[in-house]
């Protein structure tokens, strides 16, 4: 090597500043893009997919999923918003806010010269110390306690399209998550277990909790089958009605007219044997299993079937099974000599009922029901009801937050100013560029109030100087009223949400932070 | 300059002696500074993009995992690649050391070229020098095998100071403890195959854990038991959906309905025969490879059997071995399969998804562990160090002698090469010294990259060993000065700085040597 040595140093050291930069600058051009999304009063987005599908919504793990991006400090946040809507279901939009506030803090840090890997050892301290204080202004909660968790919900309900429906929606979740839960075994909490089924028309007011099952198909009545039916014993099927085929390849050879004949009255015998067992031992309903092999049914087995009066329901994924199942009380059957009394379910009620344009099949009055819920929703038109979708697993995540770590904080970013004040209390304690970078990040978590007034229309720096001074006065849960345009007591408003969703956005957007300071170099590899 | 020459293909380049080897240094050297920034605790991360589809991005500070996947077209850069992986592969870690000592070994070389020194006299002072350093080494190694206590702690700080250089270094503590409890249950088998690890995105890396027995990520067939004590396993790779006739184009020909009605009779017969085959076998839990119809699984359902599918081929080989059971295809003769065994089976949650957990497995070491993180590239880099951690930790178990770390051995060897070359007459002895100095440069970008005044602490080193022969000093990167290696308990395994020291030295030595690049014509494409 040429003995210029010196020189290249040099430039080796500013191409890795330019990459530090530059995912920096990426990342926070993400986290940009959604914050006018943030709060009750966030801004929703609209996103076109190649396909020409467009959705609408406020959820920031959604608007990122869509986005598409390729620079890879870039997808990092994307995947950070994600892993929030695992841990936590909410706060998606939050996480990467914080996360861009801190990297702009980084940014101002590295110019002065810290050292990326100082910055990345104080910010984890400082996410340690603010989650310490995040658990003492935390209050506990009490699963009997419907009304708090109802409030929960409510917030992160607010801001969302469906906000004015939340006192329906709030119940609902709650109910739905306590009748999930096995008192026993909390931390065993499902959420699959609770099936949402969505069908456009009607409003969102009409969208209800069944108690019981509801199936998005139609009753099969082709032929004329019954559509309603009382004292249901329901079989839950997964082999086929439908003439016989064999895995090996067969032939059928017919020679002349007769034969013919008689093939096709085989085949009618065939079915009509299998019909009878299924009446024999006492099934009214048959949910059939969608199959690829061969028909479920065919048009002659569901004639006979409902000669039979017995109701069909068809084309159940198998992955649908295992909770039909645990609802019903039922166990699927793969074979028709199987048919026993003891493998069905029973049920008051099966009935098709019109809902809107579509139809649906409900089944209500179950014996036996297992810890499962449905919920039916209803919304004019597909993209609210996708966006209610959407926003109804968020409810849902949060109680199940209050489920896994019950407790609650103040709504409202107040915890965010009271940890912002307590962690530039405490970065006094410390000493050297530590002291620096906790300060910086104090700083960085006063984005959430910064942005929350802003997207309100509030103007932005009398209330967080507001919201200081009064938490500087030991009011610890003061925090931004959006609807009165004011700052009150969280408390009194009923604007809480669940701890983990807070302690897990600050942890998760420190640990994303750290990773992406820690790189100084984008390698291209096969 | 390539030349064109009469005697090779048309488009075969030649390079010779001094253009060749001034080739290969400077490949050799390009590749030691591409991970040069990563050494060390406060080494840097880089992202390695995939040019490929997908554009997947890896995020890792690990050596070889880089120098895998960068495009290399320098045969002496290859090299280096080369010997990072067999680093990789012997003892797992050290693989930045290794190419950076090897790269330094080279610029020196290429000093000493230039002063007109013939390479084969620097290959054998490399090589005296090599030797001594080795003794050393050995010398100053240490051993606390005898004693469990002094030695899991000598594990733990040398856990620790692996993972000291990767992301997981704020959870070090964590890890270490992890990792050394991992391998401490392998009671020196070092069957890393046992130490299964299992990453799911959501919680932070704090929330991993270590958990005794085995975590299979698959789901529980319906209907059937979710828990099961005292479980009896029967581990088989069979086809459970149908046994095909595999003769190419065998049909049958009928000439009625009926008779494929029988025949495909006749074809769930054999199927129930064989599930009762293997239920005979005294089971109560039956894991399968391949995929499980309906209708075994209404069988097994029925009989009361646990009945897992699709465990993939890893999942099921580590089973057989954990439960110490084997693999079975056929079924006929129960008494000679032996059976897996363990003491419980049940369902677990980690985050959203349900997992199945056995625990009291026969084979006592195995273990799991569970990596939670915010996102993939974190857990992926997670798993990566920790394998190096897991890696290390096993090579010490086998070889318990312990070195201290942060440069400690390189200041220690490099003493003991330079009273060599000043006791060497000729030649060789420039090239010791050029061996110290190399040896040194390990220090030296430790504390470059953590942004220290490398030459005055390397210096204070120096003087620290120079005044007292048993100086435990190092570099502190933390307080960035020299500091005691024991008291700050940063231990390495001597395997792989002896693997490292070694390596290195070969490698430089087979570039040294080069003096001609015959560069085959490329294959004509089209």
């Amino acid at each position: 090597m040429p003995p210029k040595q010196k020189n290249e140093l040099y430039k080796e050291s500013a191409r890795k500043k330019d990459v530090r930069t530059s995912n920096i600058e990426a990342a926070k051009a993400v986290a940009d893009a959604v914050r006018t999304s943030l709060g009750p009063r966030g801004m929703d987005k609209m996103v076109a997919a190649p396909n020409g599908e467009v959705i609408i919504t406020n959820d920031g793990a959604t608007i990122l999923q869509k986005m598409t991006v390729t620079q890879p400090a870039a997808k990092m946040l994307v995947e950070l918003s994600k892993s929030q809507d695992v841990v936590a279901g909410d706060g998606t939009t939050s996480v990467v806010v914080i996360c861009g506030a801190l990297l702009k803090k980084c940014q101002e840090l590295l110019e002065k010269g810290v050292h990326p890997t100082i910055i990345s050892d104080s910010f984890s301290k400082a996410a340690a110390k603010a989650c310490e204080i995040l658990e003492s202004i935390a209050i506990p909660v009490n699963m009997e306690d419907r009304e708090a968790l109802i409030r929960a919900a409510n917030t992160s309900l607010s801001s969302k399209v469906v906000s004015q429906y939340s006192s329906l929606l709030s119940p609902m979740a709650v109910d739905a998550v306590l009748r999930v839960m096995d008192p026993a075994r909390p931390n065993m909490l499902d959420l699959r277990d609770i099936k949402v089924v969505s069908k456009v028309g009607g409003t969102i007011d009409d969208s209800e909790m069944v108690d019981g099952l509801v199936f998005d198909q139609k009753a099969a009545k082709s032929a004329g089958g019954p559509t309603r039916m009382e004292d249901a014993k329901i079989g839950l099927i997964q082999f086929q009605i439908s003439p016989p085929k064999t895995d090996i390849e067969n032939n059928v050879i017919v020679s002349d007219y007769n034969q013919m004949d008689r093939v096709y009255k085989e085949e009618r015998n065939y079915i009509l044997s299998v019909v009878k067992k299924i009446k024999a031992s006492g099934c009214n309903v048959l949910l059939i299993q969608k199959s690829i092999l061969r028909d479920a049914v065919t048009d002659l087995s569901l004639h006979y079937l409902a000669k039979a009066k017995i109701m069909v329901v068809r084309d159940i994924e198998r992955d649908e099974i295992e909770l039909i199942s645990k609802t019903l009380g039922c166990l699927p059957i793969a074979h028709v000599d199987n048919m026993k009394p003891e493998k069905l379910g029973a049920a008051k009620l099966v009935e098709e009922v019109e809902v809107g344009k579509g139809r649906v099949v409900k089944i209500t009055g179950i014996e036996n029901k297992g810890r499962t819920a449905t919920v039916l929703l209803r919304g004019s038109n597909k993209m609210v009801l996708e966006e209610a979708d959407r926003s109804l697993h968020d409810a849902l995540c949060v109680i199940r937050c209050l489920v896994n770590k019950r407790f609650l904080i103040a709504g409202g970013s107040s915890p965010e100013v009271q940890m912002s004040m307590q962690l530039a209390h405490w970065s006094k304690t410390l000493q050297g560029m530590e002291a620096f970078c906790v300060r910086a990040f104090a700083e960085a978590l006063e984005v959430v109030p910064y942005t929350l007034a802003e997207n309100a229309g509030l103007n932005p720096i009398n209330i967080v100087t507001e919201l200081r001074r009064m938490h500087a006065a030991g009011q610890k849960y003061a925090g931004i009223n959006v609807k009165k345009g004011t700052i009150t007591d969280m408390l009194e408003e009923n604007v809480v949400q669940p701890l983990l969703v807070t302690t897990s956005a600050v942890t998760l957007a420190t640990e994303c932070v750290r990773m992406i300071l820690k790189i100084d170099d984008i390698v291209p590899t096969r | 300059m390539s030349q064109q020459s009469g005697i090779l293909q048309q488009g075969a380049t030649e390079e010779r002696g001094e253009n060749a080897r001034m080739a290969s240094f400077v490949g050799a050297v390009a590749v030691a500074d591409l991970v040069k920034s990563t050494l060390g605790p406060k080494g840097m991360d880089k992202i390695l993009q995939s040019m490929g589809r997908g554009q997947e991005v890896t995020i890792t500070n690990d050596g070889a995992t880089i120098l895998k996947s960068i495009y290399v077209d320098n045969p002496a850069a290859k090299v280096l690649v080369d010997i990072s992986k067999v680093q990789d592969d012997e003892v797992g870690d050290g693989t930045t050391s290794v190419v950076v000592f090897a790269g330094e070994l080279l610029r020196e070389a290429e000093q000493l070229v230039n002063q007109k020194v013939h390479p084969m006299t620097i290959i054998a002072g490399y090589r005296e020098a090599c030797d001594c350093a080795r003794s050393v080494l050995e010398s100053i190694s240490f051993n606390h095998q005898a004693d469990p206590v002094l030695f899991r702690a000598d594990l733990l700080n040398i856990a620790k100071t692996t993972l000291s250089s990767k992301i997981l270094t704020v959870d070090k503590e964590h890890f270490a403890n992890l990792a050394v409890d991992a391998i401490l249950r392998l009671k020196g088998s070092g069957n890393l195959e046992a130490i299964h690890v299992i990453k799911k995105t959501g919680g932070t890396l704090q929330e991993s854990f270590l958990d005794e027995g085995f975590i299979l990520d698959k789901k529980i067939g319906v209907g059937q038991p979710k828990r099961i004590e005292d479980a009896r396993i029967l581990v088989a790779n069979t086809p459970m959906d149908t046994d095909k006739i595999k003769i190419y184009g065998a049909r049958v020909r009928v000439d009625s309905m009926a008779k494929v009605a029988d025949i495909e009779a006749a074809e769930k017969e054999k199927m129930r025969a064989k599930v009762r085959k293997i239920i005979d076998h005294g089971i109560n839990c039956f894991i399968n490879r391949q995929l499980i119809y309906n209708l075994p699984e209404e069988m097994f359902a029925d009989a009361g059997v646990m009945a897992i599918e699709h465990a993939d081929f890893d999942g099921i080989e580590r089973l057989a071995l954990v439960l110490g059971g084997e693999i079975v295809s056929t079924f006929d003769d129960p008494e000679t399969v032996k059976l897996g065994r363990c003491k419980m089976i049940e369902e677990i949650m980690i985050g959203e998804d349900r997992l199945i957990h056995f625990s009291g497995v026969a084979l006592g070491e195995a273990c799991t562990i569970v990596l939670r993180g915010a996102s993939t590239h974190i857990l992926d880099e997670a798993e990566r160090s920790l394998h190096d951690a897991l890696c290390v930790l096993k090579e010490t178990v086998a070889d318990a002698r312990v070195v201290f770390g942060g440069g400690w051995p390189e200041i220690r060897m490099a003493k003991a090469v330079e009273e060599l070359a000043s006791r060497t007459p000729g030649k060789k002895a420039m090239a010791m010294e050029a061996f110290a100095r190399a040896l040194r440069a390990l220090p030296t970008t430790i504390c470059d990259n953590a942004g220290l005044d490398s030459a005055e602490i390397v210096a204070n080193l120096k003087a620290a060993h120079g005044a007292d022969a048993d100086s435990r000093m190092g570099v502190d990167v933390v307080r960035g000065e020299a500091g005691d290696m024991a008291e700050l308990g940063i231990y390495e395994s001597f395997r792989v700085r002896q693997q490292v020291l070694l390596s290195g030295t070969e490698a430089s030595e087979i570039i040294l040597r080069v003096d001609d690049i015959i560069k085959c014509a490329p294959r004509r494409r089209g």
